[in-house]
Parts: structure tokens; C-alpha cells; sequence
């Protein structure tokens, strides 16, 4: 089960994931980040503290975006990551590709700055 | 009823009959010619009684024989065997009687005892037609029986047993018992004479052929009444056989239900053609629910139903529209009309039936009257199938005359039409069927296809053993293990687990067998294979799957291993000589995270030095990840613990303890949803 809620704090484009990513859902995240590119931001955080497991079809997702965050110049951050989830990316070695913090209020920092 | 039908019993019957019908006259004529010398013959009445009785009860048994081998007979024939019966018995009768007319008072004329032979051969006929009546009225009575009825002919079937033995009691007197007697069996007749469902099976012509039986039954029974009764008025030389309840009755019963026969299948012309119209409804109904087996087409369905349309509303013209989004097209959609006259009707149908969009399809599946304008025709029904909750095809029957379509016609369509489309459904669910067993086979092919991609035996030399286990969640899976003899001392091992898992991730893990095995003949240290394979796979998968793996290069010389890993699980290592087991802390991306030169930046190599006893696991995330039913997963430190406690077993058995641990983790209710696997290595204590 996957819940996607969208929020707009400003100029930064918050996406809540809350449940579990896995290969039958990943599309909905994937449709998801897809509309947001779409609708153009400059800024993509996503909170990952109701997130309770991801597997790897879901971390294909957000990989298959970097090149496109960065081509676009769009900040991306991920917050709020359980222990479990944040091993998951650290694994695969993601956290030195995308920008993992603990909590919202780093992440909007993170966002402002230049 | 007498199954065995080695004995002839129809003919043994007849046999005894004609011999029993002998004895009755030759007792008769001795009991005559006593009457007219006045002598006592010693023959008593009862003797005639018992052998009339005889006779009556054999010809019954002949005629049952009969009726029982041609049960199957359709009515009209079995009735036209009563009426060739009726025939022959009352032309008999008249012969007689012309014959008598012709010798008048003549010697011959007046002859008792050749009186008498005549009077016997007329009785037996009679008899024998009313028994065959008889019969034949109880089949007709008897068809589609319920329990009543069958009781109510049990009752009839006594009484006339009863009135068989009446003559003993009432000694063939014609007496107020008689009429009473004769009241009740008349009674029973007519109670009897309402069963006479048989009739709306007949059709139209049928029913005719059935009235012109009647009628000549009942007048061959009404001419040979007349006989028996005046026959009973003649002179005294005259051994009485027919004013007998049981023959009297008999010509009641025959009497009743003919005439009611009559009459109903009479009063049945005008309406037969609806029943004949409601079966071949039926009919119709059953083509529909039969049409579809799997060699015929939807097709022939349509073109079932639309012939079942017409002809149960006598539609002057027809013709369906298949959606055009349909992937069949039907041959000849017109019926009873030609393309010019469709449209010119089209144009007359309201605007909103001519869509195939969702608003229509609230309406679909019943038939929808409509009044329209056109010079020739005045009235239209619109029919619409819904098939899997979208229009199949509409279908327009037109008649000339206004409001053609009445209640019954309308629903009877509407429920053809649900039936073609279940029968169309059930074709489609059918086929779909058939296809999914399909992919099943193709997918069992992969299995094994994939199987083989795993080596069957592990590259290993004496100094270390080695042990594997995968299992995919689906029929195929994503995970790769594999091994390499560079050289007499170096051995490689790699683990892979591909992003994702079913037939996608089968699809890169075969490639990612490709590369390693090509890589790998390079001669090429870990971290190198790495940034080669992430090259190479960077072109391969597609933009969101990845690669994970850990390689390791043994070399038994040195005691040691190269070690690189890509964003795989630790390879836990238990070193025998501290008694602890660790997971192997090494940086690294996944393959095909980074898909350009500057993954070399994100992998690295270290080299360990092993010693006797110590044990590598390497493992997939499936074994990580496997859940309880409250979520919690198996994780890092049960695997820890498992391999620390059973350090000592050989790998096979350490493999087999992770296992079952997982097995026995997870439960009934939990989940293992990905592949897993599982590499053993244990370093033997070769020194």
C-alpha cells in the first residue's frame, strides 16, 4: 500500500510517501515525480517519515531522475527516513548521490540556500 | 415392467388370447346349443365370465407389450394405429351387418350358432380397439405426469379392475348397481379427460391430422356402441359378452377424453402458432447459450442472435452495428433490407441512440422501443450488447405498423440479447484462458531457461568449500551468483541482484551473466570489473533498474581475497579466530546508478586476509527483508547470530540453518516477496 500526498511550501514541492514502495506500486511514485518535472519546480523534497520499507524497484525510481534533477537544475532532498529505509539507500550507495537529512526543517534549509 | 425381453411375450400373449377367445367360443356354442334343446349343457355362465375376463386381461398384456417397444412413437402415429384399429374393428362390424342384410331370413341368416361365431369375432374386435384406446389415452394422459395424475389413473385402473369382476356380482343384469357402477367409472373418466397436455406440443398442422383422428375414433367407437347395443336387443339365442360394466366403461372413458381431446385441440388451432413461436424461442434461446464453442467464431453468435430477434418479434427488416472499436466485423449485417433503405431509417433514430460513448450504456442490454416517422416503416427496437461493460453492438429491428413491439417481444429480446452476450463473454474469458495457459508454458520455459543461467557446479579448489542457494519470488528472478577459476589459486565469486524481480529483472540478470563471464577472462581486479561492468550495463538496462553486486577474488596462496562490492548487501565474514562474525564494510555504488566514467570514484577494492575456519556468507536483500506478519524483517543480526552459533557445520548445513530460520521467521502468514539467495564459503583448515 502506497499513499502519495503532494504539497506546496513556497517554491518547493513537498511529496509524502507514506507505507511501502515496491515493484507493483513504484509507477504511482514514478507517475508522481513525472507530473511534478512536469508542472516544473525548482525544488523536490520528498518525506520519507511514514515511509516503512522501499524496495528496489522504488529506488530505481528516484535513480532513474537524477539526471534529469540535475540537468534541470532542480534541488532534490529526501527527510525523514527510518533507520531500516535510510540503511536501504546507504547500501546501495544513493546517499552519496542524492541528499539524505533528517528531518524537514534541514531539508527546507537546504532548499533555500543559493 | 417385464425387463426381459429374450421372451415374447407380446406373442405369447397373443397366443393365449386368440386361445383363450377359442375356448370362450366353443363354450358358448355348447352352452347355445344346450339353450336350444333345451338341455343342461353343464356350462355354467361363470365359465364365459372367466374366460371374457381371461381374454380382456391377455389382450391388455398384448396391447402394453406393444405400447411399451413403441414408446417413443410420436402421438399422431400411435393415434393413427388407434384409428386403423377403429377402423377395422367397426368395418368388420358392418360387414356383418351387410351380410346379415344380404342372407336376411335365410337358413344361413338365421343360424344361431353362426350368429354367435360373428358376435364373438365382433366382440374380440371391439374389445380390442377399446383396450388399445384405452391404452393409448393413458399414454396421451400420462405425458408429462406428475404424481396426482399418476395416482388418479392408479384409482381409474382398479375401479375398471373392479368392473372386470362386476359381472359376478350383478350377473349381467342391467340394474341400478349397473348404473351406478357405470356413473363413477364415468366420473373417473371425465376427471381423467383433463389431462391433456400433449396437445400444445403439436403444431399447426399436427393438430389437424390429430382432429380428423379423433373424429374417426370416436365414430368407429360410436358404430360399434350402436352394434354392442343392438346386438344386445336381439333374440334370445344369445350369449350376452358386451352389456358388461367393464366394456361399457371402457366406451365411456373412450367417449369422454376423445371428444375432450377434440375439442381442446380444436380450440388450440387459432392459438398453436404462439406456442410454436415460444419454442422456437426456446430453441433459440439454447442456440445462443450453445453458439460459442471454442472453434466458432463471435460472429456466428451475432448472427444467431440477430436471426432470433426477427423472428421473435416478425420484424419486418433488421440489421446490427458493431462498435467500431470491435476487432471482428459481421458479413452480412443487413436482414429483410438493403443499405439505402438502413439510412434512410438511421436518420429517423433519435440522435443520443447513435453514440457508442457511456451515457447509452446505463440503457444497454434492453431493448429500447422506439416510435419513428419513416414513410414505410413505423416502429423500431433498439437492442444494445454489453460486453464487458462496454457496447459490442447495437442491433435495430423495424417494423411497418406502429407500436409492433409489445411487452413480451421486448423482453424476450433483451433476454436473447444477455445470453449472446454471456455466450460472448464466456468466449472471450475462454480465449483468455487458453492464452494465460500460454504465457504459463512460455514462463516455465524462462524458469528453466534462467535455471541453467546458475552454474551447476561452483568453481572451487580443496582449500575451501562452497555451497549456493537461490529461489525467485516469481517463476523467474533477478538474483545471479556465479564463479571463475582464474588460475590454480585464484578463484572469483560474484553475487547479483538485479532491481526489481519477475521476467524484467530475468532479463538482466542474464546480461549481467554475460558481462561477468566476458569480464572476467580480462584477468581484471574487482574494483576494475566493477567499473567495466557499470559501462557496459550503463548501455544495457533500462534507466531505472540497477545492478548489485559483490566480488570476491580468493587467492589460496596468499590467504586472501580482493573484495569490491556495488551497492550489494554486506558479505558477512566470520573469523574463526576471534569467533565473531561482522558484515564487510566496503563503499560502493549499485551498477547502472551512475552511467558514466566517474562511477570509478564510486567503488573501491580492499583485500583481506583470511585464515582457516573463517566463512563468508554472501546474500540477496530477499533473506534481509523477509517479514513476519507484523512486519518486522529478518535482518542483519539473526543472520549474525545463526552463522556465529553454527560456525562449525559444514556449509551446506550452515546454509540449510539460515534457511529454515527464514522459513520458520517468516511464518505461514509472512512474506518473503523477492528473490533470495544465499553463497556459502568456508575456508578449511588446510594447513
Amino acid at each position: 500500500m502506497l499513499q502519495l500526498e503532494r504539497i506546496k511550501e513556497g517554491n518547493k514541492e513537498i511529496l509524502s510517501l507514506i507505507g511501502e514502495v515496491d515493484a507493483s506500486n513504484s509507477v504511482l511514485l514514478d507517475q508522481s515525480i513525472q507530473e511534478i518535472l512536469q508542472q516544473g519546480t525548482t525544488c523536490l523534497l520528498i518525506d520519507g517519515s511514514q515511509l516503512g520499507y522501499i524496495s528496489s524497484a522504488g529506488l530505481g525510481v528516484f535513480m532513474s531522475y537524477l539526471d534529469d534533477f540535475s540537468e534541470q537544475g532542480i534541488r532534490f532532498a529526501i527527510f525523514g527516513l527510518n533507520e531500516q529505509v535510510s540503511e536501504v539507500f546507504k547500501i546501495l550507495g544513493l546517499d552519496r548521490l542524492i541528499q539524505i537529512v533528517p528531518d524537514k526543517s534541514t531539508a527546507i534549509t537546504l532548499g533555500n540556500e543559493p | 415392467m417385464i425387463k426381459n425381453s429374450s421372451l415374447p411375450l407380446g406373442r405369447i400373449s397373443l397366443f393365449l388370447a386368440i386361445l383363450v377367445w377359442l375356448a370362450l367360443l366353443l363354450v358358448d356354442l355348447v352352452r347355445i346349443f344346450g339353450m336350444i334343446n333345451n338341455l343342461e349343457s353343464g356350462v355354467s355362465e361363470e365359465v364365459t365370465w372367466i374366460l371374457e375376463i381371461l381374454f380382456f386381461f391377455f389382450i391388455y398384456l398384448v396391447y402394453r407389450r406393444i405400447f411399451w417397444k413403441n414408446r417413443q412413437l410420436d402421438f399422431l402415429t400411435l393415434i393413427w394405429r388407434g384409428v386403423s384399429t377403429g377402423l377395422f374393428a367397426a368395418s368388420a362390424g358392418l360387414l356383418t351387418e351387410i351380410i346379415y342384410l344380404a342372407f336376411g331370413e335365410s337358413k344361413i341368416g338365421t343360424d344361431p350358432f353362426l350368429r354367435n361365431v360373428f358376435y364373438h369375432i365382433n366382440f374380440a374386435l371391439t374389445s380390442a380397439f377399446l383396450i388399445f384406446i384405452t391404452l393409448l389415452w393413458k399414454h396421451l394422459i400420462l405425458y408429462q405426469k406428475n404424481k396426482q395424475v399418476v395416482n388418479q389413473w392408479q384409482v381409474f385402473e382398479f375401479s375398471m379392475l373392479g368392473a372386470l369382476f362386476f359381472v359376478f356380482f350383478n350377473h349381467n343384469n342391467f340394474d341400478y348397481s349397473f348404473l351406478f357402477g357405470l356413473t363413477i367409472l364415468l366420473i373417473l373418466s371425465i376427471l381423467l379427460a383433463v389431462n391433456l397436455k400433449w396437445i400444445p406440443y403439436l403444431n399447426f398442422k399436427e393438430k389437424w391430422k390429430t382432429l380428423l383422428f379423433l373424429f374417426l375414433i370416436m365414430l368407429c367407437a360410436g358404430v360399434l356402441f350402436y352394434r354392442v347395443l343392438d346386438s344386445g336387443n336381439e333374440g334370445q339365442l344369445q350369449i350376452n359378452l358386451t352389456d358388461n360394466l367393464f366394456l361399457m366403461a371402457l366406451f365411456g372413458f373412450v367417449f369422454a377424453y376423445g371428444l375432450f381431446s377434440f375439442l381442446v385441440t380444436l380450440f388450440n388451432l387459432p392459438t398453436s402458432s404462439v406456442f410454436e413461436q415460444k419454442l422456437t424461442e426456446a430453441i433459440n434461446f439454447q442456440k445462443l447459450s450453445q453458439s460459442i464453442q471454442p472453434e466458432e467464431s463471435e460472429e456466428q453468435v451475432i448472427d444467431i442472435l440477430l436471426d432470433s430477434c426477427i423472428s421473435a418479434s416478425f420484424s419486418d427488416g433488421a440489421w446490427i452495428e458493431l462498435n467500431p472499436k470491435e476487432p471482428f466485423q459481421v458479413k452480412n449485417p443487413l436482414r429483410l433490407l438493403d443499405e439505402s433503405t438502413k439510412t434512410a431509417v438511421l436518420s429517423y433514430l433519435p440522435q443520443e441512440t447513435q453514440s457508442w460513448g457511456p451515457s447509452t450504456i446505463a440503457e444497454a442490454n434492453q431493448a429500447q422501443a422506439i416510435r419513428i416517422s419513416h414513410p414505410t416503416y413505423k416502429s423500431a427496437l433498439l437492442v444494445h450488447l454489453l460486453v464487458n461493460k462496454s457496447i459490442l453492438a447495437r442491433i435495430v429491428l423495424i417494423k411497418e405498423v406502429k407500436e409492433g413491439f409489445n411487452k413480451e417481444m421486448i423482453s424476450i429480446i433483451g433476454t436473447f440479447a444477455r445470453q449472446a452476450c454471456i455466450s460472448v463473454e464466456n468466449h472471450r474469458l475462454l480465449n483468455q484462458a487458453i492464452e494465460n495457459e500460454r504465457y504459463q508454458e512460455e514462463l516455465k520455459i524462462a524458469q528453466r531457461v534462467q535455471k541453467a543461467l546458475l552454474p551447476l557446479k561452483l568453481d572451487h579448489p580443496v582449500s575451501f568449500d562452497i555451497c549456493a542457494y537461490s529461489n525467485t519470488a516469481d517463476e523467474v528472478g533477478g538474483d545471479y551468483y556465479d564463479t571463475y577459476q582464474v588460475d590454480e589459486t585464484h578463484f572469483v565469486l560474484i553475487m547479483g541482484d538485479v532491481s526489481g524481480k519477475g521476467t524484467s529483472a530475468a532479463f538482466h540478470m542474464a546480461q549481467m551473466k554475460g558481462v561477468f563471464q566476458s569480464l572476467i577472462q580480462l584477468g581484471i581486479h574487482p574494483a576494475e570489473f566493477m567499473n567495466k561492468a557499470n559501462a557496459a550495463l550503463s548501455k544495457c538496462l533500462e534507466r531505472n533498474h540497477f545492478i548489485t553486486a559483490s566480488i570476491f577474488e580468493i587467492d589460496t596462496a596468499n590467504h586472501s581475497f580482493c573484495h569490491a562490492r556495488a551497492g550489494h548487501i554486506p558479505t558477512l565474514w566470520y573469523k574463526a579466530k576471534e569467533k565473531t562474525a561482522a558484515f564487510i564494510s566496503i563503499e560502493g555504488l549499485g551498477l547502472g546508478i551512475v552511467r558514466n566514467p566517474t562511477y570509478k570514484n564510486h567503488v573501491e577494492e580492499k583485500t583481506f586476509v583470511y585464515s582457516s575456519g573463517d566463512i563468508l556468507v554472501l546474500l540477496t536483500d530477499g533473506i534481509l527483508e523477509g517479514r513476519k506478519e507484523t512486519g518486522e524483517q529478518f535482518g542483519y543480526d539473526r543472520i549474525k547470530k545463526i552463522v556465529e552459533e553454527h560456525h562449525q557445520k559444514t556449509p551446506i548445513h550452515l546454509q540449510q540453518e539460515i534457511i529454515n530460520s527464514l522459513h520458520q521467521f517468516v511464518g505461514g502468514d509472512g512474506t518473503i516477496d523477492d528473490d533470495y539467495s544465499l553463497l556459502v564459503v568456508k575456508f578449511k583448515k588446510s594447513d
